[in-house]
């Protein structure tokens, strides 16, 4: 792993005589389009005799789905696996299992993750069946029906777990009726409103070769692999016309609070999430943002875990991310507690909140969120599979192989100043979505004071 | 410059071999301190990390009724203060040198598991050593942690069904031997740890010769070796723990569980007694496991969930303990599925097998699936520490990592039906169901 590194970076001095340090974080991968469409990102690595294959289909992930459709952008996904021209769904299962090999198709938000992991010596025969499944998905309607249940019965069941449940109330809440609000799943009303058909015609417009990005990292010769790629998913071609491009539309801005109780009337504790506009990825404001996270809830020691956790055992768990896509991103906070202490909790998350704007961080703890940021990042690129979604994210969203340097470099300049300044910008003062599952008639008097509830039931169809 | 200089001679070197990270025993060293501290080295330098894990050997299986849940306890108070380090120091310092952290308990075992970079090494080396006998109990802290394990608690059982069922169900076929109770304890345990008996529980089994250090990344072995006696030599022996003598007893008849609680959806146990990991038996019935359990071409996936839609998903097996614990089939059966027939399918599976063994293509599907598992599992220092520290404690040392491929492949197909037959046995199991009450149909 670290010889390929080197030699690309020596060619890359070589050739660019550049003084920046190109791909020192990421090593430089070779490069080839399919006669599909299709680019290629390829890296040996022999350390372990496995390989690692990743692609993103560009535009098939569940943003792009119809709105009463929500979910077929997965259940399309997932019935890709479920049988083709050659193979029904088990001989698929079977051949998989039988090497020991992971593969996988997936509807993200913005595209369709395709996956594929095995040892080296059974990669041929994975990538053969991952491209019979890309290419030759033959939607049996009992397959259909099989998982759609399949479906349903999970969506249920996941209303017993509040700390899953809560993610999906809170992707209503937030996002309504903007599609980044779909949930990969489908909800109970849209699943049942799914055809085969639907299925079939978001396979034909929406996987299409011609739109993805693919990687392969492990120990397998070029040589080789170019073969191997012609001969599987190389052969691949859309038919008939592709749906036409279209952009996702803003994110909606919060105006407001907008405060949702769902009533779970067994949970011993309630859970929260609360949500604000965060960044587009790419956005400069990214290490800035990333630092100031870090220091807020983005790890063991942040405010949110000193305070809710480390000084007052409120809590098992409590943090803050953001989350960026295309068109912008959200900031959101979460943790629990047990019913009668949610309203002392939720009192020192919006001192937190306020805090974090007002008077940002010290230069102490900018120093330690930076090295923390510099220190925890080279385990995030150690795998195969990790370069391998690298190289197709960072070309996926046009930021350039170079990108994690600049953005260490940034991390590593940051000042208390630019912390305190993506604090102003991006912790919500006024402006919010917050979600709590818990037992209503324990939690709603502590709730009060923050506002007017929206209140559901945990039995409510949907989210 | 420096460095730039010192990539392209590596690069002319390196042009006609490529200098392999790969997993070889003989690039791991073994030292031990007279204070019977025991030490692995494994020097990889792909990424300029290093992962520096502790094991102990103590787990649940350590404790007795009333004290339940204290090895996980003592877990989180070693983050909260020895008499030089405050409590919550670990943590900042180790955050602010760039590094993180987590731990974890087991029934068998408790390890810390730290991930820093290179130039971190003394520091966390340091306090490392320092929290093998200084912790403080600040009983401020205590208290404070106490409440912490309560919501861990609520989280992973309490407000999770299946969890709660497979708690009762553990309880339930496991009567005399402390696996009988979970990791976490139960709560009135947790609401009732005194500081004296938890501060008493951390002396007996916090001493070098409990422990084992592995350090797997960018360091150097001899440099690394000097850190660790100069912080470590210190720190006496203690005495060596008293042995877990309970042996439970024989299963003499089916036992069940039922629990009836608001659900959407039903939870469904079966488990059976089952040999720990050194046992003959072990592989055989690993094998089981993955022809049963793994994957979508499984046994009981195909059967429950493809088949009958009985269910959402299947998971369980055996997994490797030190002493018996169970085989478990665990069950997401689909809301208002019925139970009674999950079980009849279940048994007809495992009747199957008892009666006509696996096929060819299932026993080499499991060893495939055994050899790729393994290897993804060593990608990283982290997972290569963590394999090397598991196999000291389970089998006293890590060479067993370098022989169990061949232990499985040395299984005869007709052990894992003779395994089947031994094991899976109605006077062995235990099932459990919870079945919704209110709430939604």
């Amino acid at each position: 792993m670290k010889t390929t590194a080197k030699i690309a970076i020596f060619t890359l001095i070589l050739i660019s005589a550049s003084l920046v340090a190109q791909g020192a974080y990421l090593p430089s991968p070779e490069r080839f389009s399919l006669k599909n469409g299709i680019t290629v990102f390829y890296l040996k690595s022999a350390d372990l005799p496995l390989i690692s294959f990743r692609m993103w289909i560009k535009g098939a992930g569940y943003v792009f789905e119809p709105a009463e459709l929500e979910g077929v952008a997965n259940l399309t996904a997932t019935l890709m696996l479920k049988g083709t021209a050659k193979m029904d769904a088990n001989a698929v299962a079977s051949a998989l299992d039988f090497m020991g090999a992971r593969f996988g198709v997936s509807a993200a938000d913005e595209y369709a993750n395709v996956s594929a992991e095995s040892l080296s010596q059974h990669f041929p025969r994975v990538l053969e069946i991952a491209a019979d499944c890309l290419m030759n998905p033959s939607f049996q309607e009992e397959e259909f029906t099989k998982e759609r249940k399949t479906r349903l019965a999970s969506l249920k069941a996941v209303k017993d777990n509040p700390g899953a449940a809560v993610r999906s109330y809170f992707q209503k809440a937030y996002f309504g009726a903007h599609p980044m609000g779909h949930l990969a799943s489908g909800t109970e009303t849209s699943l049942n409103k799914i055809a085969l058909a639907d299925v079939k015609n978001y396979y034909q417009k929406y996987f299409r070769p011609e739109k993805g990005i693919a990687a392969v990292v492990g120990n397998i010769d070029k040589a080789k692999l170019l073969d191997l790629l012609n001969a599987t998913i190389g052969a691949w071609k859309g038919t008939g016309p592709a749906a036409p491009a279209t952009t996702i539309p803003a994110l909606p801005k919060p105006k407001g609070q907008k405060l949702v109780l769902i009533d779970k009337p067994d949970a011993t504790q309630a859970y929260w999430v609360l949500g604000a506009p965060g960044y587009a990825v790419g956005d400069k404001i990214t290490p800035q943002a990333a630092v100031m996270n870090t220091l807020f809830g983005g790890r063991f020691t942040s405010w949110l875990g000193t305070e809710l956790r480390i000084k007052r055992g409120l809590t098992y768990g409590a943090s803050s991310n953001f989350q960026s896509w295309t068109p912008g991103g959200i900031f959101s906070a979460s943790s629990y507690t047990r019913n009668e202490k949610i309203g002392e909790m939720l009192q020192i998350a919006f001192d937190l909140l306020k805090k974090a704007r007002a008077e940002g961080f010290s230069a102490e703890e900018i120093e330690s969120g930076r090295n923390y940021l510099l220190g925890q990042f080279p385990p995030t690129l150690e795998t195969n599979a990790s370069k391998a979604t690298a190289y197709v994210r960072l070309t996926f969203y046009n930021l350039g192989f170079e990108y994690y340097d600049r953005y260490l470099a940034n991390i590593s300049s940051s000042t208390a100043q630019q912390a305190k300044d993506a604090a102003a910008k991006l912790i919500p003062e006024t402006d919010f979505v917050l979600v709590v599952v818990g037992k209503a008639a324990d939690i709603k008097k502590q709730l009060e004071k923050f506002g007017t509830w929206t209140e559901k039931k945990i039995t409510d169809p949907d989210f | 410059m420096r460095k730039k200089l010192f990539l392209f001679v590596l690069v002319i070197l390196a042009c006609s071999a490529f200098i392999s990270a790969e997993f070889r025993r003989e690039d791991i060293k073994v030292h031990k301190l007279d204070n019977g501290l025991k030490i692995l080295f494994l020097e990889d330098h792909d990424i300029p990390n290093v992962a520096l894990y502790t094991f102990f050997h103590v787990g649940s299986r350590n404790e007795r009724p009333g004290i339940t849940g204290v090895s996980h306890f003592i877990e989180h108070m070693m983050f909260n203060g020895t008499k030089r380090f405050g409590p919550g120091e670990f943590d900042r310092k180790m955050e602010f040198s760039g590094g993180s952290n987590n731990a974890f308990t087991s029934d068998d075992m408790t390890g810390y598991t730290d991930w820093f970079p290179a130039k971190a090494l003394e520091s966390m080396i340091e306090m490392e050593a320092d929290r093998i006998q200084g912790l403080i109990f600040d009983p401020q802290v205590f208290e404070s942690e106490r409440g912490v394990i309560a919501s861990e608690r609520r989280m992973s059982v309490e407000n999770n069904n299946d969890s709660i069922l497979s708690e009762n169900v553990r309880a339930t076929a496991i009567m005399a031997h402390p696996y009988h109770w979970d990791v976490i304890g139960w709560m009135s345990d947790i609401q009732g740890w005194k500081r004296d008996e938890v501060m008493n529980y951390y002396r007996t089994y916090y001493s070098p010769n409990n422990a084992v250090l592995i350090v797997v990344g960018d360091f150097e072995s001899a440099k690394a070796l000097e850190l660790i006696k100069k912080y470590y030599s210190g720190i006496p022996a203690g005495l060596p723990p008293p042995a877990v003598t309970t042996v439970e007893p024989p299963q003499m008849g089916p036992k069940s569980v039922l629990i009836r609680k608001e659900a959407q959806a039903p939870s469904f146990n079966m488990v059976f007694h089952a040999p720990n990991c050194t046992s003959p038996d072990f592989c055989p019935l690993s094998i089981l496991d993955i022809t049963l359990l793994s994957g979508q071409s499984s046994r009981l996936y195909k059967r429950l969930v493809r088949e009958e839609q009985l269910a959402i998903s299947v998971s369980g097996g055996i997994g490797e303990t030190i002493d018996p614990l169970l085989f478990t089939i665990y069950v997401k059966p689909r809301p208002g599925a019925d139970l009674d027939k999950l079980e009849t399918v279940i048994e007809e599976e495992l009747t199957k097998i008892k009666n006509e063994g696996i096929t060819e293509q299932e026993y080499q599907k499991a060893l495939n699936m055994i050899r790729s598992q393994f290897y993804f599992g060593l990608q990283t220092i982290s997972g290569k520490a963590g394999q090397l520290g598991s196999a000291e404690i389970l089998y006293g040392t890590y060479e067993k990592l370098f022989t169990q491929m061949d232990d499985y492949a040395t299984v005869k197909r007709e052990q894992v039906q003779e395994a089947a037959k031994k094991y899976l046995s109605e006077n062995n199991k235990t099932v459990g169901k919870l079945i919704p009450a209110g709430g939604a149909k």
